[in-house]
């Protein structure tokens, strides 16, 4: 590979030295170059970075010199490989690179065509056509890999290179000196230390002489500059001021109408503000009517009612009152009727009847009173006669007597008489009195009949009277009360009427006065966008002109403080990078080698002793027949040997056609290089033949030298199987207690053979340890897509601007992409490749500086301790460094680094190194930035984390935003994670040798060694036939040791497995790529698994050769 | 006590060198009946071991049948042979064959482990007068010893037929002499069907029945009723 590429080189005569000037060189300057004595061919040269646009993306294409011989070179330099076509002859024809050919779309003889400008400068400044035909496809050695490098134009990244031939540049002096050296024409190695000791005096030497090249150029082409610069800055300045001027008038105008307007608009406000509190008075004073009205009404109404109530009531009163009276009186006339009838009836009973009968009652009683009194005078008279006889006889005695009793009875009934006489009298005075009495009665209640039969008259016409009053004071009030409602509604309506005609106008003033209002504003809208539109436009041409000078100032301060960048070889990407792959090519050499070695020597052994284990009983004859031990050990030592030899050269042929062939495969999809050089390293080969025969012999000596001590008689005889020893683990009698019988016996046989069990273990170790290194290498590099894309860095998408739009723009940018909902974040950041280097690593290791406008990238890009996951933040006082980068500059946290920035180198602390699997990054504040260069970082990407669940949608994403104007392209990470995957399917091809490897290492060792233990026990095993022992019985006795050594050795080959794959990651780890040391769990059980089946396929050999073992034959005499 | 336990039918066996074969048992018939001490007696190359190694299932017949306690033996496929060998027969070893890793108990152990009835190993070693020496690996006993505990391990596995191929061959008269006590005992005490070659015709008046081959054939078939005790032998 690294003989491809140094045949490569020279025939191309790739040159030592390239010297690039800010300020370009004349043919003084080369004619200096030249005279150094280090110099030996130097060729000027042009170069220029162009755009041209295709499918709307701008590309940058480095436009080269066709390299022509001078009088300081008297052979092309950098001289292109023809691919197809011819090289350019006549005006306006080129030669395009090979490979990105396709890509760029471009065929042999069709037009490149060039972009007018480029930043800012006219295309036909750097050469004379815009248009140029395709005549030749080239490969230039300059360019080993796809990489082609950096512009200052464009998206920085060159896109491809072309060449035209030198006079087709319109520069006035060369950009590019080319020169080859002592260092290379003297035949240094181009990859050897030497040879890049030698250059690096040599570029010290070029760097020597420009200080005196840049000061003659100082002197004779940069005075006119600067004058015509300050003139068109004073120019400048005057029309600033005027500009400023016309602006601030404009300004102050609109200001005033501005005020002018609000006054108006108050005004007008104010007036139609109190329109509407009038009548929002009218209203409430409405609706007070309306409310009072209401009430009247109400109340009047009530008040009618209360006094029809009233006079009903009296109406019915006086009725009542009537009607009683006229009863009362009917009632008294009848009673007074009645009593008159009575009275008269009595009268007449009286006078008529009781009078007349009383009296003659009365004149019977004084009849019978007169009779009495006759009766009693004439028996008193008789008595007295009686008695005045004296003489009275018994017969007149008793008419005395009866006279006597005659007399009191007579005088009792006169008493009597008299008494009824006076009370008949009395009581017929008593009667008259008490009809005159009634008399008087009746007469008097008929006086009062007739005076109460008056007062009611005139009380119920009094009552009458005012009911009749009272009936035409409520007629009244009815009237009145429908005459005062008819009135009040009449007065509401008119009010409401009013109300409306108000509001009404009002709205009439409003909308007037919006759409006044409106119209002022339009007005005033307009007259501010005019303002503006001339400011903006006025800005943009002082910003331009600004620019201009700008420019033209930063040209000549760059003219001024020109320098010359002499770059070695090293600073060709490519070229590091093929160097860095041969270097890692040449570390996997180192390594397996030496691992093959050993499992070659292990076979070898294990082969050899078995060999001469089965020779044994040849040996003894030929010792006994009188053979020499050189002899003998020779017989082994010739056969072994021309093996070893035979071998040797089968396979340095297959691996000098096969292997490098596989790599430089592998290799060549990244590099331009011819078709790879067979280089067969003769040294190498004889080297690994001579250590490979060497091992061989040793090692059959070795096991023939045992042989040879022990006494003929003795070999003659099959070798006796070691006696039985109890071992070590019978001691431990808890346990050999425990162990079944056949476990035992394994055991017991384990420890027999020491060697063999120790050659066995070692030989599954190093299958199993292959296998799990071979595994672990995919898994570190799978592991590295993952921990990169999904845990270290989460961004998907990276779009490209433009560095020089202004810092406005690429707001406005960030602020659509923010609005896009799919994205979920985004981050404005500077990307650019940088290089660095430190005390400890004095070559510049290339990486890529990131710079980010805000915090917004802290989502996507974790920087953070890869073991303890502390974050770190950037600061202002250093950078942050990935940790591969910390690795290969071999510096820590807290070093510093010398960084290489715009061509400037600058002193960075480092204060973290953070975590990292792919690529190198420098990651800084903007203000560090500035601090280091003085300049702002040029912010051209911008990273996006699309939201979960538009990740399906990721290319509709892009396609998109690669619509939108300002974004030149749009990469994703997907493509990077796909890199990674590829560089995994070349890996597959090695871990398929080591696992074929790690197999036949295994499967050869176990089978060796399981063949000697059967050929020393078939006695032992036809035994254990004769014993009755199944076919399978008697293999496990065999097998069961096998597989507990494969255990044991795919234990410690895990192990061993683990160190080793760490080994092979540290030994192939790129510069720019740290693989994480990760073995999967899948690995190891891959790695057990597989060897398990190896030596399960051992035990399926040996179970037919079992078979076979005749248990006559073991029966047999041992003599 | 079975009649004819043993039998062979017009046995043949040939075995191909290259282009010459040799007939290691050429029509070789016999019977021995159960519980006899059967020995038979032939120079080297007679076809004794073949027979011994066809009767104990080692090797197989090419032609005719051999019948062992009633069962056909002489067309068992390979598996069924190493039942019967396993379950049936006891082998002891002109050379011990004892396993040098296993001590005298353990290969003893070695038998009874596969067997589905046997003698514990320790009671078979005390049977043949091994108490002491269990523990020993075989390289640390004589010879003598070494054929006991093949002996023992045979007859650990309780096998109907104990197959000894020259068991004296490789020791001297008195220790020859002990085995050859012991293996008649064991006939004598347990019933036990034993068949012995020797190329030593001395011992033959020690059996109950003597078998001579010649050539690969039977010579003779001798029956002898009245056995001499071993130590009554002398050669």
């Amino acid at each position: 590979m690294i003989e491809t590429g140094r045949q490569y080189f020279s025939s191309q005569h790739l040159t030592d030295i390239n010297i690039m000037s800010t300020v370009g060189f004349d043919d003084d300057d080369i004619k200096d170059i030249y005279a150094l004595e280090s110099a030996e061919q130097v060729m000027p040269g042009y170069m220029a970075d162009l755009i041209i646009s295709q499918d709307k993306t701008d590309s940058v294409v480095r436009v080269y010199s066709v390299p022509e011989k001078s009088d300081t070179n008297k052979i092309k330099l950098n001289e292109p490989v023809l691919v197809d076509g011819r090289m350019p002859q006549n005006e306006g024809e080129c030669v395009i690179e090979n490979y990105f050919l396709a890509l760029s779309g471009y065929k042999l003889g069709d037009t490149v065509k060039f972009n007018s400008t480029v930043e800012g400068n006219a295309t036909s400044d750097y050469v004379k056509h815009l248009e140029y035909k395709i005549v030749g496809i080239i490969d230039s050695p300059m360019y080993l890999t796809y990489a082609r490098g950096n512009s200052t134009v464009g998206d920085g990244s060159i896109t491809f290179y072309m060449m035209i031939p030198s006079d087709e540049f319109a520069y006035e002096r060369y950009t590019n000196v080319y020169v080859r050296t002592k260092a290379s024409v003297n035949g240094y190695s181009d990859f050897s230390d030497e040879y890049k000791d030698m250059v690096a005096d040599e570029k010290e030497e070029f760097e020597g002489i420009s200080d005196k090249c840049i000061d003659r150029f100082n002197k004779t082409v940069l005075a006119d500059s600067k004058k015509e610069l300050s003139d068109a800055k004073k120019e400048y300045a005057d029309k600033k001021q005027e500009t400023f001027d016309k602006m601030s008038d404009g300004a102050s105008k609109l200001h005033k109408g501005e005020e002018e307007y609000n006054n108006q608009i108050a005004d007008a406000q104010r007036k139609l503000d109190e329109a509407e509190a009038k009548l929002e008075e009218g209203k409430k004073k409405l609706e007070q009517g309306q409310k009072d009205y209401k009430d009247g009404i109400e109340e009047a109404r009530n008040k009618l009612s209360d006094a029809q109530t009233q006079y009903s009531d009296g109406l019915k009163k006086y009725n009542d009152a009537k009607l009683e009276y006229d009863t009362k009186i009917r009632e008294a006339e009848n009673q007074l009727n009645s009593a008159q009838k009575e009275f008269d009836t009595q009268y007449q009973l009286f006078y008529f009847t009781t009078k007349p009968q009383a009296e003659n009652k009365l004149a019977l009683l004084k009849a019978g009173i007169n009779l009495c009194d006759e009766i009693i005078s004439r028996s008193q008279q008789r008595l007295d006669e009686i008695k005045h006889d004296g003489i009275i006889g018994e017969a007149l005695s008793d008419e005395v007597i009866s006279l006597e009793s005659k007399l009191d009875e007579y005088s009792e009934k006169l008493s009597e008489y008299q008494l009824r006489y006076d009370e008949g009298t009395n009581q017929l005075a008593e009667g008259e009195r008490q009809l005159n009495e009634a008399k008087a009665k009746l007469d008097a209640a008929v006086l009062e009949l007739e005076t109460q039969k008056t007062n009611g008259a005139v009380q119920l016409n009094d009552a009458k009277n005012q009911l009749d009053s009272a009936e035409s004071q409520l007629e009244t009030g009815k009237l009145e009360y429908e005459t005062a409602m008819t009135t009040g509604l009449l007065d509401l309506q008119t009010a409401q009427a009013e109300i409306t005609e108000g509001e009404k106008q009002l709205y009439d003033g409003k909308t007037d006065f919006e759409n006044q209002k409106l119209l002022g504003l339009q007005k005033l809208k307009k007259s501010r966008e005019q303002l503006e539109k001339g400011r903006y436009d006025a800005y943009i041409q002082l910003s331009e002109a600004e620019e201009k000078l700008n420019d033209a100032q930063e040209k000549l301060d760059k003219l001024d403080e020109a320098k010359w960048i002499v770059n070695d070889r090293d600073s060709n990407p490519g070229y590091s990078g093929l160097v860095d792959d041969a270097n890692r090519v040449d570390s996997i050499a180192r390594v397996f080698p030496i691992f093959f070695l050993l499992v070659a020597a292990l076979v070898c052994l294990t082969t050899m002793t078995r060999m001469v284990e089965e020779r044994r009983t040849e040996i003894g004859t030929l010792k006994a027949l009188g053979y020499s031990n050189a002899a003998i050990a020779s017989k082994y030592f010739i056969y072994s040997g021309t093996a070893a030899l035979s071998g040797s050269i089968v396979g340095s042929v297959i691996g000098v056609f096969t292997l490098p062939y596989i790599i430089v495969q592998t290799y060549g999809i990244m590099y331009t290089l011819p078709a790879t050089k067979l280089v067969v390293s003769w040294s190498s080969l004889l080297a690994s033949s001579i250590i490979g025969v060497f091992c061989i012999c040793i090692v059959s000596l070795a096991a023939c030298y045992h042989d040879l001590k022990i006494a003929p008689a003795i070999l003659m005889r099959p070798k006796a199987p070691k006696p039985g020893k109890r071992i070590l683990l019978e001691h431990i009698r808890p346990i050999w207690k425990h162990m079944n019988f056949t476990s035992k016996v394994t055991a017991r046989n384990l420890f027999r053979y020491k060697a063999r069990f120790l050659m066995t273990v070692i030989g599954v170790a190093g299958c199993t340890a292959l296998i799990v290194a071979a595994f672990g290498l995919r898994d570190s590099i799978t592991d590295i897509a993952d921990k990169q894309f999904k845990g270290v860095t989460s961004y998907d998408q990276v779009y490209a601007l433009s560095e020089s739009q202004s810092a406005d723009k690429k707001a406005y940018l960030m602020s659509q992409i923010h609005a896009d909902e799919r994205i979920e974040n985004a981050a404005l950041g500077y990307i650019g490749w940088s290089k660095a280097c430190s005390e400890n690593h004095k070559e510049m290791i290339v990486g890529r500086t990131l710079i980010f406008a805000n915090d917004d990238y802290k989502t996507m890009f974790k920087l953070r301790d890869r073991k303890s996951g502390e974050e770190y933040t950037l600061g202002n006082e250093g950078i942050i460094i990935n940790e591969r980068l910390g690795d290969v500059l071999r510096v820590r946290q807290g070093d510093s680094i010398t960084l290489n920035l715009e061509d400037n180198n600058y002193i960075c602390k480092i204060t973290a190194l953070t975590e990292n699997y792919s690529g190198n990054f420098f990651y800084m504040t903007p203000e560090y930035y500035r601090e280091l260069t003085g300049n702002d970082p040029k912010y051209g990407v911008v990273f996006t984390h699309i939201s979960e669940e538009y990740k399906s949608e990721e290319n509709e994403i892009a396609n998109d935003w690669m619509k939108n104007e300002d974004i030149m392209t749009v990469s994703s990470t997907t493509e990077q994670v796909n890199a990674i995957l590829d560089m995994l399917q070349s890996l597959n091809v090695i871990i398929f040798v080591m696992v074929f490897c790690a197999g036949l290492l295994a499967v050869v060792v176990l089978y060796n060694l399981t063949n000697i233990n059967i050929a020393e026990r078939v006695r032992e095993i036809a035994t254990i036939k004769v014993l009755g022992f199944y076919s399978l019985e008697t293999a496990n006795f065999i097998y069961r040791e096998n597989i507990v050594l494969t255990a044991v050795g795919a234990f410690v080959g895990l192990f061993l497995g683990n160190m080793l794959s760490v080994f092979i990651v540290d030994a192939i780890q790129m510069d720019n790529v740290m693989f994480p040391k990760v073995i999967t769990p899948l690995t190891y059980f891959l790695g057990f698994i597989l060897t398990f089946l190896f030596s399960m396929f051992v035990n399926f050999i040996m179970y037919f050769k079992m078979n076979k073992i005749s248990m006559v034959e073991s029966l047999k005499s041992i003599e | 006590m079975m009649k004819n336990f043993v039998q062979f039918d017009n046995v043949y066996k040939r075995y191909k060198m290259g282009e010459v074969t040799i007939t290691a048992a050429d029509g070789v018939s016999f019977s021995i009946d159960e519980g006899e001490f059967a020995v038979v007696v032939g120079l080297s190359g007679a076809g004794k071991t073949t027979v011994l190694n066809i009767l104990g299932g080692i090797d197989s017949c090419d032609e005719g049948r051999i019948m062992v306690g009633g069962k056909d033996i002489s067309h068992l496929n390979k598996h069924d042979l190493a039942s019967y060998r396993r379950y049936d027969i006891g082998f002891v070893f002109q050379f011990y064959n004892l396993i040098p890793n296993l001590t005298a108990k353990e290969n003893v152990e070695l038998a009874t482990q596969i067997c589905r009835e046997s003698i514990d190993a320790d009671t078979a070693l005390d049977s043949v007068g091994l108490s002491e020496r269990k523990n020993n690996f075989p390289s640390q006993l004589s010879g003598g010893e070494q054929q006991r505990v093949s002996i023992a391990r045979a007859l650990a596995k309780k096998p109907k037929l104990l197959l000894c191929d020259e068991p004296t061959g490789a020791l001297d008269y008195n220790t020859g002499k002990n085995i050859l006590r012991l293996l008649q005992n064991k006939c004598i005490d347990d019933g036990m069907t034993v068949v012995l070659i020797t190329h030593n015709s001395a011992i033959t008046p020690m059996a109950n029945r003597v078998i001579s081959m010649r050539s690969g054939k039977v010579v003779s078939n001798v029956v002898n009723d009245s056995p001499v005790p071993v130590d009554q032998i002398e050669w």
